[in-house]
């Protein structure tokens, strides 16, 4: 009698790449919708735009590397990836600006590396930093949100704003804008109140922002329910959070006139929550073991306030998520949890029989 | 008689290296490139490649430091011990760098300036301590100073390539501020083929070295891949059919 | 043994030296004079942008003016600087002045400024910045010709309260995406025209005892 030989480990999860994949895929839809309420149709095409192109640079790329085409579409990656750098990018950026980034997150990051699995770095944050150090004006230019519109008008429609994305036409100068964390670090010499009582992107907002608090939210939200599904742990999430709310808390000083903002700017402005939930817990590029995404959490959070406070870019999602995907290797070498059956938690470099 | 000799010599003396002028070009230019493949002065290779101009100038600076430096190190070989064998050679390699930087000091100031510091850092390139070793310090002189030039060419040659593509792609033109090194009538040698709002800044910008470096790499190793397969094809098939084979007696 | 072929090495080692450095020697030789004029012509070449060599007969670089240290913070200099100042025969036309301003985006962006003895702006430059790439690096000449709109103007023109970007009310545009860096610039140029404002009493003087100095040396 002959049975099955399977290796350990001997557990089955219900959950299959595909599935996890349409899950964040369905978990970025409030964020999306906030996207959308807040700052008009931009973001929707944005998505669209680069799912198209993410999936036929990858089709074409498997057919070069010989591989089938429908099975490796049919996990759903490149749509993620798509997705997020979508949602990433402004809304009614020029349509070859969602192009370019694309190509670059499917060809170069990620397929260049040997495919999913092996992309020792985010393709969407590869795609966002390459756009962002390349065209820095299309990528700093932000739609106005819906609060601070200027009265009687109101964010392009769909069709509009299709014409606005392909025929290169550029919005009225109301309709964009600074970002709050670029308002608020181009404003110095004020206090933090001033700045709050001066810019409508402050006074018209609860928490941090006009319109990005509620992007933020949303993310959070959506962000909480793939927590709740299991699809990542805790950890990577409240290790980056934890670290930026602590810096921010460390370095606010009450608001004089060279304060970095305060740490609910920081948490509910900007990539923050759309970083924590659906870019750093990336299971391919983030450090393995659940010590070891504490870690790799809170070095993003730390490097995020950094760049932010001191550096040249008012927004460091992107950077910090690359930064930490260089150290998660190193950052593995430290953290490998006690192997079942063993006393003490082996280092990956040590030799297996030192006994 | 005496001119029969020295062929002789000669001649000996190329089968004693047991290489032939044919392979020096071959393994200069393309089989053991030594920004290619052997991945040698990757420094200069990736900092100074914004632009043709930049990649030109400081390629034929280090073709001559290599072509002075293989030909010296090849004449002394006889006469140097062991011992100091490497000092030699770095004062010999040292000596010819700082000349070059004169001269490009004196005739192509804007240049050196732009260049800076990678023109003194010629010396701490690998790949003209590592010819002096390897090869020049082994070979007669014309095949050393042959295998400089070449060695030269290789290096030379990917650095304009990469300054090529980086500036074509990162600024939209090609072959600007030539001025710098051919002198005024060049100024207008530059293209601008995608018009003059073009700017792809990743390309100049210090990442693009290494992604352009990296698809060249790429490309060398996919034409050696199809010329590897195309040669594997036209060896003899084995011939189809039933073959006798000698089982028995000696095979040697 | 060791000892004869450690002295024998030596002396090859020296005798290596010896000939490298005779050739780095006569190299130098040939080209001394040639790397002085190229240092020269490029020392002068960002001054006579600004004030060409029609407008001027003097050598700049000889007359050179160091900037009292009660200016230096209204110029932005840490360590002092140098004043250049253009004649043409005799009557002064220009003046060069450093100056740097700390609120850039990133770090100091350093400029010479060249103001006509009428209070005009002859010309600016930036000689040193690290502005980001493709936003603020626009204030270089190299990138784009925004500086150029500097010339002419003075402290009546535009009025000092329109010595700002448009974004803020003022004159001078700002570039796409780019406020910081294009208004650090603006105020910079106007603290050096105040400065030149004060200030230039003193120089009509220096510029007067150097002709004069000039003629003299001229006579003999």
């Amino acid at each position: 009698m002959a049975f099955k030989q399977v290796t350990s480990p001997h557990a089955h999860s219900a959950q299959n790449t595909a599935k996890v994949m349409q899950l964040v895929l369905l978990a970025t839809v409030p964020g999306l919708i906030a996207l959308t309420w807040q700052f008009g149709w931009g973001s929707f095409i944005n998505i669209a735009l680069a799912s198209v192109t993410a999936v036929s640079c990858e089709a074409a790329i498997m057919r070069m590397r010989g591989r089938s085409v429908s099975f490796y579409l049919r996990d759903y990656s490149a749509v993620v990836t798509a997705v997020l750098l979508g949602l990433a990018l402004p809304p009614l950026a020029p349509w070859w600006i969602v192009v370019v980034g694309t190509v670059f997150s499917i060809v170069v990051a990620k397929q260049l590396y040997g495919g999913l699995g092996y992309n020792p770095f985010n393709p969407a944050m590869i795609g966002y930093v390459v756009l962002l150090i390349s065209f820095p004006i299309q990528m700093t230019t932000w739609i106005t949100p819906l609060a601070l519109l200027p009265l009687g008008t109101v964010h392009p429609g769909l069709i509009e704003s299709l014409q606005i994305v392909f025929s290169g036409y550029t919005p009225a100068d109301g309709v964009t804008g600074a970002t709050p964390l670029d308002t608020f670090k181009h404003s110095s010499g004020l206090l933090a109140d001033q700045i709050y009582a001066r810019e409508p992107l402050f006074n018209q907002a609860m928490l941090a922002g006009a319109g990005w608090e509620w992007v933020n939210l949303g993310f959070l939200l959506g962000g909480l329910i793939l927590l709740s599904q299991r699809i990542f742990t805790w950890h990577g999430p409240v290790g980056m959070l934890a670290a930026l709310t602590l810096m921010s808390l460390i370095f606010w000083d009450g608001g004089s006139s060279s304060s970095p903002g305060s740490p609910l700017m920081h948490l509910f402005s900007g990539a923050t929550m759309m970083g924590a939930f659906f870019i750093l817990t990336d299971p391919v590029s983030s450090a393995v073991s659940n010590r070891g995404r504490l870690v790799f959490g809170a070095l993003i959070g730390v490097l995020v306030y950094v760049i932010r406070a001191w550096g040249n870019y008012p927004d460091a999602v992107a950077f910090a998520v690359l930064l930490a995907n260089f150290a998660a290797p190193f950052i593995d070498n430290y953290t490998l949890p006690r192997t079942y059956g063993h006393v003490d938690r082996r280092r990956a470099t040590e030799k297996e029989d030192q006994s | 008689m005496s001119e029969t000799q020295t062929t002789e010599i000669a001649s000996s003396d190329a089968q004693a290296s047991e290489i032939s002028i044919a392979e020096i070009i071959k393994n200069g230019l393309w089989n053991n490139n030594p920004a290619l493949v052997q991945l040698l002065g990757l420094c200069p290779l990736l900092a100074v490649t914004g632009s043709v101009v930049n990649a030109l100038g400081l390629g034929l600076a280090t073709l001559m430091v290599l072509i002075g430096s293989n030909t010296i190190v090849s004449l002394i070989r006889n006469h140097v011990s062991d011992a100091v064998r490497l000092p030699a050679f770095v004062v010999i390699i040292a000596a010819f760098v700082t000349c070059a930087e004169l001269l490009m000091k004196a005739y192509t100031y804007e240049l050196y300036q732009i260049l800076g510091i990678f023109i003194p850092l010629i010396v701490t390139n690998c790949a003209i301590l590592g010819r002096a070793e390897a090869f020049a310090s082994k070979h007669h002189v014309g095949y050393a100073a042959l295998d400089g030039l070449m060695m030269g060419l290789g290096f030379l040659l990917v650095l304009v390539m990469l300054g090529a593509i980086r500036e074509l792609f990162g600024h939209g033109t090609l072959f600007a501020s030539m001025q710098l090194l051919f002198g005024p009538d060049a100024s207008n040698w530059v293209v601008q083929p995608f018009g003059d709002n073009y700017s792809f800044l990743i390309a100049i910008l210090p990442p693009g070295a290494f992604l352009v470096t990296g698809l060249l790499i790429a490309g060398k190793n996919t034409i050696d891949a199809a010329l590897k397969r195309r040669a594997d094809a036209n060896k003899e098939r084995p011939v189809k059919g039933a073959k006798r084979i000698r089982t028995t007696g000696h095979i040697s | 043994m060791t000892l004869r072929s450690i002295g024998f090495n030596s002396a090859v080692l020296a005798l290596f030296a010896l000939v490298t450095s005779l050739i780095l020697a006569i190299t130098n030789d040939m080209t001394f004079e040639r790397i002085a004029e190229s240092e020269r012509k490029a020392a002068e070449r960002a001054l006579l942008e600004i004030i060409p060599l029609e407008r001027h007969d003097n050598d700049l670089l000889m007359d050179v003016h160091p900037v009292p240290e009660q200016y230096w913070a209204m110029l932005g200099l840490k360590k002092g600087g140098n004043i250049h100042i253009a004649r043409d025969q005799g009557d002064p036309v220009a003046a060069i002045i450093p100056a740097v301003t700390q609120d850039g985006y990133s770090g100091a962006i350093s400029m010479i400024i060249g103001i006509n003895f009428d209070g005009t702006v002859a010309g600016v430059r930036v000689v040193e910045h690290r502005e980001t790439p493709g936003l603020g690096d626009k204030i270089d000449l190299k990138k784009s010709d925004w500086i150029l709109g500097f010339n002419g103007k003075s402290l009546l023109n535009p009025q000092q309260s329109d010595w700002k970007v448009k974004k803020e009310g003022g004159d001078f545009d700002q570039f796409t995406g780019a406020t910081i860096t294009p208004r650090a610039v603006v105020n910079q140029i106007l603290k050096s025209l105040q400065y030149f404002e004060n200030d230039r009493e003193r120089l009509l003087t220096i510029s007067a005892a150097n002709a004069a100095l000039e003629m003299e040396q001229a006579a003999q």
